[in-house]
């Protein structure tokens, strides 16, 4: 899930090299919950990821995708001592989407504030509140992410945009670590690498609104939260992403980034167990094979639209549920990806369970300049 | 016809080519003045527009402070109104530049990271050095090219006593999206302005973008509800409109003085045009004659005009944009001296100013031509082509124009008494009487004049004996130069009085020995000394007290003024700082330190219409407040209005704040000089402006010179127009009368007589603008010190002759006629007698 952060980091341009006053990732980090679910600030990203696929109480037929993400991007690591206000070390961005898959709608919403009282922050341990920021321009309430004391609540709106999220999660499998003891590594130096761990089966309950209308909503929900200081090679252009949830129980994470000529340059993955015990996976112990595209009308990139997955000598058939699920930021240029509901399907083509998966990289202009 | 039109006009230019060039000259100063003119209005208004436009950028709506500036808490709430669809906030300080005093930088702190859509969204690649980098600045190329600074390079500035070091981050084209955008602008982060140069808590402006489709003008209303009386909700417009209300009074007289120039220059169109038809006379009747209508020979003269007046425009294009460049900085310094405004950084010149410059010139032509050449078109025939009846005119229509020419003065003067004074420009209708009343009694009074001399030989005597029997051309000439005359006359008095009086006002409250502030001061007026400071150059040995000033600027209905908080209880501070206009001066002390009164300067309440005993709403940190006034003072430090309080009752009401300015009371003993040097020998390396009280009392006399400085440039302008006239004339009349020469000649006249009587003309008729030009220039004078002034500025000015000045520009003028003489007399002394000629004898 660490390429998800790494949205984030084309903010932080030229910060190539860890500086020695960002704190970098280390295979034997000293985890300790729930403390670690509060914010890092000597790291430079760190991320809240949500995504997962609901159904309204009222109408079992009426599946919705969402996503929800918050990001704490480090300005620099040390806080400001200007007698400011407005001084700060880091940004909040959100990003909220909700693919109404019957209504065949994507919508996609943003906020980036600095971190300082007026406009966004992040919590202490103990306080409920991990993170908030303001909402997007015209709007009142905060988006919220809160520790519950099981999991996470949180919540967000756009009036504008006529959507929001009020979700509770509760755990339905323990939380688990994301490469040995959370490292995970990201490229073929051993300095890139992130703090990563998952709940991948959560339990989530609530309203979700879509053009101004409510629905009361349950369903699953993957979380993934990862803080470090790396970024993307020079050579590598972005990056495929996939968090499955199989109907029997259990979850598979995999993800690839890609080279620009398109090839896979560094591939990791995680197969959890039923029960909620992890086992990591390397390049070769997996394979991914774009079967169909899709161009996206707006900017015109072309993001794989199907793919056949095949680990351990199991074939999954992964599916979007809708093909136009790509996030188009405003507030950044060029901030283009996609993030969008799937479903896998076995090799009779049966459905054995849903996901997520995101594709950056792709289209003229859309690299993460990271 | 056309090639008629095309022939004679040639033949026309070849026979009088310097009759062409004077009219010529006349037109480009009148077209060059007001195009200069109208050139610095608009960059005025320009540059303060480019300064929204460069920074609000696509801003539907502004929020902006009724006092400088106001909580920056406000700004969630302006993000959260639904209709919103982008907001971002804005803290703005002026800085000097540490090796530069007097070079100011405008600094704009922005939010980079909010959603903040600036016209250049050029951002640098690394957003994060625009935070982490401290003093991080983005500045335009054309400046960095100026000072020789290179990305990376560190500069010092100074904002208050405060010195601090800037790095130039990035270069970004300000100027390239807002073309009158200041080269002097500078962009870095919020935190960075506040923390570093200014003060945290405190924003100036929000810039809101709404959501297509919004009802701009209900959103405006409700966000004002919203966010109260602190703030003001503006658009763009207002905003500027706004700007162009508070240089109104400034640009209206400029542009009405620019127009008197043009005025001149229609007389001069006027007395050419007569001349060149008198003499063509001959021509035109036989046109009449051979077939041609009136309207042809209308057509041919005005088309005639028109050439003229295109030739005029196309040399005054470029002199009013030298005149315009020339004076810019002036005129920009004047603004931000008077209005605290935008500097004007560029000059654009855009297309509707060439086509005002056409009108005015060649529309300003035909105007000045119309009368005599719709007068030569509707002759018959046979008048046009005997000579006796052309000459006589002016000369029975003497009297009529005299009566006409006081009728008008009783009439303007009644309107003005019955009806007119509670008009504001009313001021400007007399005065337009007075200059449109001159011409008309000119040729009468040198009818008279010229009957009561004497003239015993063809000598100067007789110079001024017959510029009577040639009305027509002299009456003009002198009324062109009366006009100028009056404009000069009636400027020079109104600018001795008002020097006068700011004289003796600077005597009066400019007491203290030393005055004391920052180099950013004088862009920054909010710029904070520090404290501490304060205290230790107050006990300075040989300080025997101090007074410390704090100046913030704050709303009052809808203008901005200066209030400037003191310490009222200080003996210092009474009635010698404010003298005053009105007010009990008993109780004064008392009333501003125990009742939370208000001083208001006098500008202020003669716009307002406020009096001793009334209340001055106020707009502070609280909303709208109401403070009894006690006294009014005489000010001529703001023509915008100012007021003063006690230092308490400012910080009771408008929050606590370092002071801005500090005066220090010496010892008896004490060389003020001695004791600055001594401070800065304490204090090195705070930026402090250390004045002793004659070296501040030169520096306000240098900028109330500056002050003026256009409007002598348009006195010069006019007086050239009207010199121009002189010259014309004569030689008019050195053509006109070529045979009335050649029988002189015949007579037994030498060379040098003529000469003679042709100079002496020239000086007789300066003499005769001269003499009505000071009357007119007299009752000017008090026209504008007692009616226009007090209307457009609510100075006090008491009247003074400045006699030294007036005799100079006498003796200038004289000198000018004089010059302008000698070609005219030249020509007149080489009329051999063999042009005598038939017809006129």
């Amino acid at each position: 899930m660490i390429f998800k952060g790494m949205l984030a980091l084309f903010l932080v341009l030229q910060m190539a090299m860890a500086g020695p006053e960002w704190k970098v990732a280390e295979p034997d980090f000293d985890w300790s919950f729930p403390r670690d679910h509060w914010a890092h600030s000597g790291y430079r990203t760190e991320w809240w990821y949500f995504t997962g696929q609901l159904t309204s109480r009222e109408d079992p037929g009426r599946r919705f995708g969402y996503q929800f993400t918050l990001f704490r991007i480090g300005l620099q690591p040390e806080p400001s001592r200007l007698d400011s206000r407005w001084a700060t070390h880091s940004l909040i961005m959100g990003h909220a989407a909700i693919s109404d898959l019957e209504g065949r709608r994507h919508l996609f919403s943003e906020v980036l504030y600095r971190e300082v009282p007026l406009l966004g922050g992040f919590g202490a341990p103990g306080d409920p509140l991990i993170a908030w920021s303001l909402p997007p321009a015209g709007g009142e309430e905060h988006w919220e992410l809160l520790w519950n004391g099981e999991a996470f609540d949180f919540h967000m709106s756009d009036p504008e945009r006529g959507m929001a999220l009020d979700l509770l999660t509760r755990p339905a499998k323990p939380l688990v670590f994301q490469g040995p003891d959370g490292y995970s590594r990201k490229g073929k130096p051993s300095s890139a690498a992130s703090q990563y761990y998952s709940f991948t089966r959560l339990q989530t309950d609530g309203t979700l609104t879509v053009d101004g209308k409510r629905f009361q909503v349950e369903g699953r929900s993957w979380m993934d939260k990862e803080f470090g200081s790396n970024q993307l090679a020079e050579n590598q252009v972005g990056w495929d992403w996939f968090s499955l949830q199989l109907d029997g129980g259990q979850e598979i994470m995999l993800y690839h980034l890609r080279d620009r000529g398109g090839a896979s340059d560094f591939a990791r993955g995680t197969w959890i167990s039923k029960t909620g015990e992890a086992r990591y996976l390397e390049a070769g112990d997996w394979s991914v094979e774009v079967t169909a595209n899709w161009t996206s009308p707006a900017t015109g990139a072309v993001y794989p639209a199907r793919w056949k997955v095949s680990l351990e000598d199991v074939e999954y058939e992964i599916v979007p549920l809708l093909a136009g699920q790509e996030n188009r930021s405003r507030l950044v240029l060029d901030l283009n990806y996609w993030e969008g509901a799937v479903s896998v399907l076995n090799s009779e083509g049966e459905e054995i369970g849903q996901g997520y998966v995101e594709l950056t990289g792709y289209g003229a202009n859309n690299r993460p300049p990271v | 016809m056309i090639r008629y039109f095309i022939r004679s006009t040639g033949a026309h230019l070849r026979q009088a080519p310097s009759l062409f060039l004077l009219t010529v000259c006349g037109v480009a100063l009148g077209v060059a003045s007001v195009l200069a003119i109208q050139i610095i209005n608009r960059n005025a208004i320009g540059a303060f527009s480019a300064g929204i436009q460069a920074i609000s950028g696509e801003a539907d709506l502004s929020v902006v402070g009724r006092a400088t500036a106001f909580d920056e808490s406000l700004f969630p709430r302006v993000l959260g109104m639904e209709g919103v669809a982008a907001a971002w906030p804005l803290y703005q300080v002026d800085v000097a530049l540490a090796e530069r005093e007097s070079f100011f930088l405008q600094i704009y702190g922005v939010d980079l990271f909010s959603s903040f859509r600036t016209p250049w969204s050029t951002t640098p690649e690394d957003l994060s050095e625009v935070v982490s980098e401290p003093g991080w600045m983005a500045v335009s190329p054309a400046l960095a090219r100026e000072m020789g600074w290179a990305e990376g390079d560190s500069i010092q500035v100074t904002s208050g006593t405060r010195r601090v070091d800037l790095v130039i981050g990035a270069l970004v084209d300000f100027q390239k999206m807002s073309p009158l955008a200041s080269r002097k602008m500078a962009v870095m982060d919020i935190a960075q302005a506040q923390g570093l140069l200014g003060t945290a808590g405190l924003i100036h402006q929000i810039d809101v973008r709404l959501r297509e489709g919004s009802d701009r003008e209900q959103l405006k209303g409700v966000l004002q509800q919203r966010l109260g009386p602190s703030v003001q909700v503006v658009t763009p417009e207002q905003r500027e409109k706004q700007a162009a209300d508070l240089m109104g009074a400034f640009r209206l007289n400029l542009t009405a003085l620019s127009l008197i120039s043009l005025f001149v220059g229609l007389f001069l169109v006027y007395t050419s045009t007569q001349a060149s038809l008198l003499r063509r006379r001959t021509e035109f009747g036989l046109l009449r004659s051979t077939g041609a209508t009136s309207n042809q020979v209308l057509g041919l003269i005005l088309g005639e005009v028109v050439l003229l007046g295109a030739v005029g425009v196309l040399l005054g294009l470029p002199l009013g944009y030298g005149v315009a460049r020339g004076n810019v900085e002036m005129v920009s310094s004047t603004l931000t001296n008077l209005y605290l405004l935008q500097e004007i950084d560029s000059l654009e010149f855009p297309f509707s100013l060439y086509v005002l410059a056409a009108g005015v010139g060649v529309g300003g032509a035909i105007a000045g031509a119309l009368f005599p050449a719709l007068d030569m078109s509707r002759r018959d025939t046979r008048a046009l082509l005997s000579v006796t009846t052309l000459h006589e005119k002016v000369s029975s229509a003497a009297l009529p124009l005299f009566v006409a020419g006081w009728l008008l003065l009783g009439l303007a003067g009644s309107w003005f008494w019955l009806w007119g004074q509670a008009w504001k420009p009313s001021g400007f209708v007399l005065a337009v009487a007075i200059l449109l009343a001159l011409p008309l009694l000119t040729p009468f009074l040198i009818l008279k004049v010229c009957a009561r001399i004497r003239v015993r030989g063809f000598n100067l005597a007789y110079a001024l004996k017959t510029l009577s029997a040639q009305l027509q051309n002299t009456s003009f000439a002198s009324s062109a130069l009366a006009i100028a005359v009056s404009m000069l006359v009636g400027i020079t008095l109104m600018i001795g009085s008002f020097r006068e009086t700011v004289q003796l006002w600077v005597e009066t409250t400019i007491q203290a020995d030393i005055y004391i502030t920052t180099p950013s001061w004088r862009a920054e007026p909010e710029a904070a000394m520090d404290q501490e400071l304060v205290r230790q150059m107050g006990a300075h040995p040989g300080v025997a007290s101090f007074e410390a000033l704090r100046r913030i600027f704050v709303s009052t209905g809808d203008k901005r003024i200066s209030l400037a908080g003191m310490e009222m209880r200080l003996a210092a501070a009474g009635q010698s700082r404010f003298p005053l206009v009105e007010g009990d001066r008993l109780n004064l002390l008392q009333q501003l330190r125990d009742q939370g009164a208000v001083l208001i300067a006098e500008p202020l309440a003669r716009k307002s219409g406020l009096e001793v005993g009334d209340k001055l709403p106020l707009y502070g940190p609280r909303g709208m407040e109401e403070f009894p006034i006690a006294g009014i003072y005489y000010d001529y430090s703001s023509e915008v209005g100012s007021a003063a309080m006690d230092l308490a009752t400012m910080q009771e009401h408008f929050g606590p704040a370092p002071i801005n300015s500090l005066s220090l009371y010496l010892e008896a003993d004490r060389d003020p000089e001695q004791v600055i040097d001594e401070l800065r020998a304490r204090f090195p390396g705070i930026p402090l402006r250390m004045r002793s009280n004659q070296h501040l009392r030169e520096e306000i006399f240098e900028i109330f010179d500056q002050t003026f400085s256009v409007v002598r440039i348009l006195q010069v302008m006019s007086l050239l127009i009207a010199v121009c006239g002189i010259m014309l004339t004569l030689l008019v009349m050195a053509r006109e009368r070529i045979s009335e020469l050649a029988l002189y000649r015949a007579l037994g006249a030498g060379r040098l007589q003529i000469f003679r009587v042709f100079v002496g003309k020239g000086l007789g008729m300066t003499l005769i603008g001269l003499t009505l030009g000071t009357v007119g220039g007299t009752v000017l004078a008090a026209i504008l010190i007692y009616i226009i002034n007090r209307a457009y500025f609510g100075w006090t000015i008491q009247a003074h002759w400045p006699g030294w000045p007036v005799a100079q520009q006498y003796a200038t003028i004289l000198a000018g006629a004089l010059l302008a003489s000698l070609y005219p007399a030249f020509r007149a002394s080489r009329t051999p007698a063999t042009e005598l000629s038939r017809d006129d004898i």
